[in-house]
C-alpha cells in the first residue's frame, strides 16, 4: 500500500516539476505578452487607491509621499489610506498628509470591527466611487509611472483584476532578505509572467494590484473570512469570467521580512489562506460549469495546490524511507536511493531552475551564487507550511478561531 | 591505515565536498557584490519627451555662446564638459557641411546647435544630437542620431532617425523615411507613404504627404453615442464563448467580449469597449465608443472611428480614412506590428514595438 501512495506522491511532484520547467522555458524562449504596457495616452479614468495600514507608523509616510508624486491626471486620483484600528502613530501621520493634500487624500479611519486586511478593505469600499480601484500595502513605494501602468489593463473589458511585480527593497539586510529577493524574482519574473504568456491564471496579489469595481461587486466583494483575500479574489473573478492580468514591468518596491519568525508567520498565513481557497474553489474550478477555459481550470487547480505540496513532500520523504527499510518490492536497494535522490534533486528543486532563470532575466549576476543557500529557505518553508496544514486540520478539534497575523515592518521611520 | 584517522579523513572529505558548492554562495553572502535592490524606475514616468528634455538640459551651457554667434552671424566650435565636441551655427549657411567645409566628408561627429533656421544637406550622417532653435529642414537620405527642434521639423525623403526626435512645432516626414525610437511633436505630425516608425506621439498624426487630404471625422463617437452612460457608471458586459458577429448597422450598448473571433460589419456602432481573443475584423464605417482590444490580430476597415485605446497583441492594419482618438481625447494605438494606410488619422500615441509602416491606400 505504502509503495502505491509513494508512487502517487512522486507522480504529483513530477506534474509540478514539469509545470515549473514549462513555465521557465516559456519565460526564456516563448512569446512574451505585455499587451497593455504601451498605453501611455488615454482618457484615464478616475481611480481610487486604497492603502491598507494597520500599525504602519514606520512606513506609511513613504507610500503616501510617493503616491502624491505619481504621474496621473490631476483630479482623477483619490488616495484612501485605510487605517485599520492602528494603535501607533499611523492615524497622526495620515492626518498630517490629509492636511497637506486635502483634495487628494481622504482617510478611512477604522476603529473597530473584524480583524484582517480583507475586512478593512470591505469596510473601506463605502468610500469608493470609481470603477477602477488600486490596492497597496503600506510598505510599498510606487514609482511615478506605476498608477497609469496598473490602470491601463482596465481598458480591456475582459479584465477584472491586475497585478504588478513586487521587488524587495531591503535586499542586502541579511541572508533571509537575500533569499526572499531570489524567491520573489522567481515567483514574479518567471512564474507570474509565464502564466500571463500562456493565458493561464496569474494570481492577484492584493497589493501593487487593481480590481474593477463592477467585477468585484459581481463576485460578492471582499471575502473577510479569507486569510488570503487576494487568492480568494483571483478565483472568484476567474469563475465569473473575468481575467486577472499580470504586468511584469509594473514594478514596485516592498519590504520583505528580516527575521525568520516573521517570515514563518507570513508563509503560514499564506499557506492557510491558499488551502482555504483550495477547499472552497478546487473542485468547482475543475469540474464546475463556469466561464474558465480548460487550461485555466488545470493551472488554477495546480496553483491552488502549491501549498499542499509541502506536507505531501514530507509524507513522501517519510514513505520513501519506510519503503526503503521495509525492502518493499519492487522498490528496494539502489533503485530506492536513486528514486529518492532523483525526485528530490529534480522534482522539488525545479523551482531553483526557475529562480536562476529569473536572476538571468533580471541581469543580476552575482546574486545567483546564493542559489544553493535557498535549500535553507526551502526547508524552513516546508516545515512552516506543513505546520500550518496540520494546525488547519486540527482547528475543528482545537477550536482555533480566525486570526490575522500582520507582517512586522523593519524600516526606520522617516 | 589507523581506523580513527580514516574516519576523520572520511568525515572531513565529506564535509569538504558538501561545502564546496556553497563556497561561492558564502563568498557572495559575505562580500555583498550584488545585494542592491533590483533597479526599479521610480522617477521616470514614461514620457516620450524624456530624452529631448535631457538633451535640452545637456546643452543649456551653450545658450549664451549660441546667442553670441547669432548676434555676430558666425559659427564656433568647442568642447562640452564631458569632452564631446560641438558646433554652433549663428547664420543660415550650411557651407561647413560641404566636403570642402569643416566636416571634410559626409559624416558629422559634432553636437550641432543652431540659433537660426537650419537647412542641412542631403546624404549626411549626423552621429551626435542636433538642436535647432529655428526651423529644421533635413536633406534627403540623411541619417540622424537625434533632433530637437524648437520650431517645425521637416525630414526629407529617405531619411533615418536612429534614437529620438522632437519638434516643438509641427513635424513633417517625407516618404520612405525610417524613424527608430521616439518621435514626438507638440504640433501636428505628418508621415509620408513608405515610412517606418516605432513610437510616435503628437496631438494629431496624419498619414500621407503634404498634399493628402486627411480629415477628422465629422461625427465624434462620444457625441453620437446614444444613451451614453456616465463615466463612473459600470458598463454592462456581454461575454460570448466562441466567434461573434455584429451585424451591419447594428447599435450595441455595452461592452462586448468574445472568446473567439469577432467581426463587426459595416456601419455598426458599439457604445462601449470591444475585446476579442481571436482575430478581429472591422468593416467600413464602424464606430466604437470605447477601447478596441484583440489578443490576436486586428483589421480596421476604411473610415472607422475608435475613441479609446486600440491594442492588438500580434499585429494591426488600419485602413484609409479611419481615426483613432479625438482632438479632445487623445489615445494610444499599440501592437508589435502596425500597418497604417495613407489617409488615416491618429490623436495621441502610435506605438509599434517591432515596426510600424505607412502603406499606400488601396
Amino acid at each position: 500500500m505504502m509503495i502505491y501512495v509513494l508512487f502517487g506522491i512522486v507522480t504529483v511532484i513530477c506534474i509540478y516539476t514539469v509545470r515549473h520547467y514549462f513555465f521557465t522555458l516559456n519565460r526564456l524562449f516563448g512569446f512574451q505578452r505585455h499587451p497593455y504596457i504601451d498605453t501611455d495616452t488615454a482618457d484615464w479614468p478616475n481611480v481610487t487607491v486604497l492603502v491598507a495600514a494597520h500599525n504602519e507608523e514606520k512606513v506609511v509616510s513613504h507610500i503616501l509621499g510617493a503616491l502624491m508624486g505619481v504621474s496621473y491626471p490631476e483630479g482623477k486620483l483619490l488616495v484612501v489610506p485605510v487605517n485599520d484600528r492602528s494603535t501607533d502613530r499611523t492615524r497622526e501621520i495620515i492626518d498630517s498628509f490629509v492636511a497637506d493634500h486635502p483634495d487628494r487624500i481622504r482617510p478611512f479611519h477604522r476603529t473597530g470591527g473584524k480583524g484582517g486586511k480583507a475586512a478593512a478593505l470591505k469596510d473601506a469600499m463605502e468610500m469608493v466611487e470609481t470603477e477602477v480601484v488600486l490596492i497597496f500595502d503600506a510598505d510599498y513605494i510606487p514609482g511615478r509611472a506605476l498608477i497609469k501602468q496598473l490602470v491601463a489593463p482596465f481598458f480591456d473589458p475582459e479584465v477584472g483584476g491586475v497585478m504588478g511585480r513586487v521587488v524587495p527593497l531591503n535586499v542586502g539586510t541579511n541572508l533571509l532578505t537575500r533569499l526572499l529577493d531570489l524567491e520573489r524574482a522567481g515567483g514574479y519574473q518567471v512564474d507570474q509572467q509565464a502564466r500571463m504568456n500562456l493565458r493561464l491564471v496569474p494570481q492577484h496579489g492584493g497589493t501593487v494590484a487593481g480590481v474593477r469595481l463592477s467585477a468585484l461587486r459581481e463576485v460578492g466583494g471582499w471575502n473577510d473570512n479569507s486569510l488570503t483575500e487576494d487568492t480568494d479574489l483571483t478565483y472568484r473573478l476567474l469563475l465569473a469570467g473575468w481575467k486577472t492580468v499580470y504586468q511584469n514591468r509594473s514594478e514596485c518596491y516592498e519590504e520583505v521580512p528580516e527575521t525568520w519568525p516573521v517570515r514563518i508567520r507570513q508563509v503560514m498565513r499564506w499557506a492557510k489562506g491558499h488551502n482555504q481557497a483550495l477547499v472552497t474553489y478546487g473542485l468547482p474550478l475543475l469540474f464546475g460549469k463556469h466561464l474558465a477555459t480548460w487550461r485555466e481550470r488545470v493551472d488554477g487547480f495546480l496553483l491552488l495546490g502549491v501549498y499542499l505540496m509541502a506536507p505531501v513532500t514530507v509524507v513522501g520523504w517519510l514513505l520513501a524511507l519506510a519503503v526503503f527499510y521495509q525492502g518493499a518490492s519492487p522498490l528496494h536497494g539502489i533503485i530506492a536511493v536513486l528514486s529518492i535522490t532523483a525526485y528530490a534533486a529534480v522534482g522539488n528543486f525545479a523551482a531553483f531552475f526557475e529562480i536562476a532563470a529569473a536572476a538571468r532575466l533580471d541581469s543580476t549576476r552575482d546574486r545567483i551564487r546564493l542559489l544553493p543557500l535557498l535549500v535553507l529557505g526551502f526547508l524552513v518553508s516546508i516545515a512552516a507550511v506543513s505546520s500550518a496544514f496540520v494546525s488547519q486540520m486540527m482547528a475543528p478539534l482545537t477550536g482555533a478561531k480566525f486570526h490575522w497575523d500582520k507582517t512586522e515592518r523593519f524600516r526606520a521611520p522617516s | 591505515m589507523n581506523p580513527f584517522l580514516a574516519t576523520v579523513t572520511l568525515v572531513l572529505l565529506a564535509a569538504a565536498l558538501f561545502t564546496l558548492p556553497l563556497l561561492p554562495a558564502l563568498y557572495e553572502l559575505r562580500r555583498k557584490h550584488d545585494a542592491e535592490p533590483l533597479s526599479v524606475i521610480q522617477q521616470y514616468a514614461g514620457d516620450i519627451r524624456h530624452f529631448a528634455g535631457g538633451f535640452r538640459t545637456y546643452i543649456d551651457g551653450l545658450r549664451q555662446p549660441l546667442q553670441e554667434c547669432v548676434a555676430s552671424g558666425t559659427s564656433a566650435r568647442g568642447t562640452l564638459r564631458d569632452g564631446g565636441e560641438y558646433l554652433l551655427l549663428g547664420r543660415e549657411d550650411n557651407s561647413c557641411f560641404n566636403s570642402a567645409g569643416v566636416m571634410g566628408g559626409t559624416t558629422c561627429p559634432l553636437v550641432i546647435a543652431a540659433g537660426v533656421d537650419l537647412v542641412l544637406p542631403s546624404g549626411f550622417t549626423f552621429i551626435k544630437e542636433i538642436y535647432a532653435s529655428g526651423q529644421f529642414v533635413g536633406g534627403e537620405e540623411s541619417t540622424y542620431r537625434a533632433i530637437l527642434g524648437d520650431k517645425n521639423v521637416h525630414l526629407q525623403r529617405a531619411s533615418k532617425v536612429m534614437r529620438w526626435a522632437h519638434a516643438t512645432g509641427d513635424f513633417q516626414v517625407d516618404h520612405d523615411c525610417d524613424l527608430y525610437g521616439r518621435i514626438s511633436s507638440d504640433g501636428d505630425m505628418l508621415l509620408g507613404s513608405g515610412c517606418t516608425f516605432q513610437r510616435l506621439n503628437a496631438p494629431r498624426i496624419a498619414m500621407g504627404s503634404a498634399g493628402t487630404k486627411v480629415e477628422s471625422c465629422r461625427v465624434q463617437p462620444s457625441d453620437a453615442a446614444p444613451n451614453r452612460q456616465a463615466p463612473e457608471e459600470p458598463v454592462r458586459r456581454r461575454l460570448i464563448e466562441g466567434d461573434w458577429e455584429i451585424r451591419s448597422g447594428e447599435v450595441v450598448i455595452g461592452n462586448i467580449v468574445s472568446r473567439g473571433k469577432l467581426h463587426i460589419e459595416a456601419g455598426a456602432r458599439v457604445c462601449g469597449s470591444v475585446k476579442s481573443n481571436g482575430e478581429m475584423v472591422l468593416d467600413a464605417d464602424v464606430v466604437v465608443d470605447g477601447s478596441l482590444i484583440s489578443a490576436a490580430t486586428m483589421h480596421i476597415g476604411p473610415r472607422c472611428q475608435i475613441r479609446g485605446p486600440v491594442i492588438a497583441e500580434h499585429g494591426m492594419m488600419i485602413e484609409s480614412g479611419s481615426q483613432c482618438g479625438t482632438a479632445q481625447i487623445p489615445t494610444t494605438v499599440s501592437a508589435p506590428i502596425i500597418d497604417v494606410q495613407v489617409g488615416s488619422l491618429f490623436f495621441g500615441t502610435l506605438w509599434a514595438r517591432e515596426q510600424g509602416r505607412v502603406v499606400p491606400s488601396r
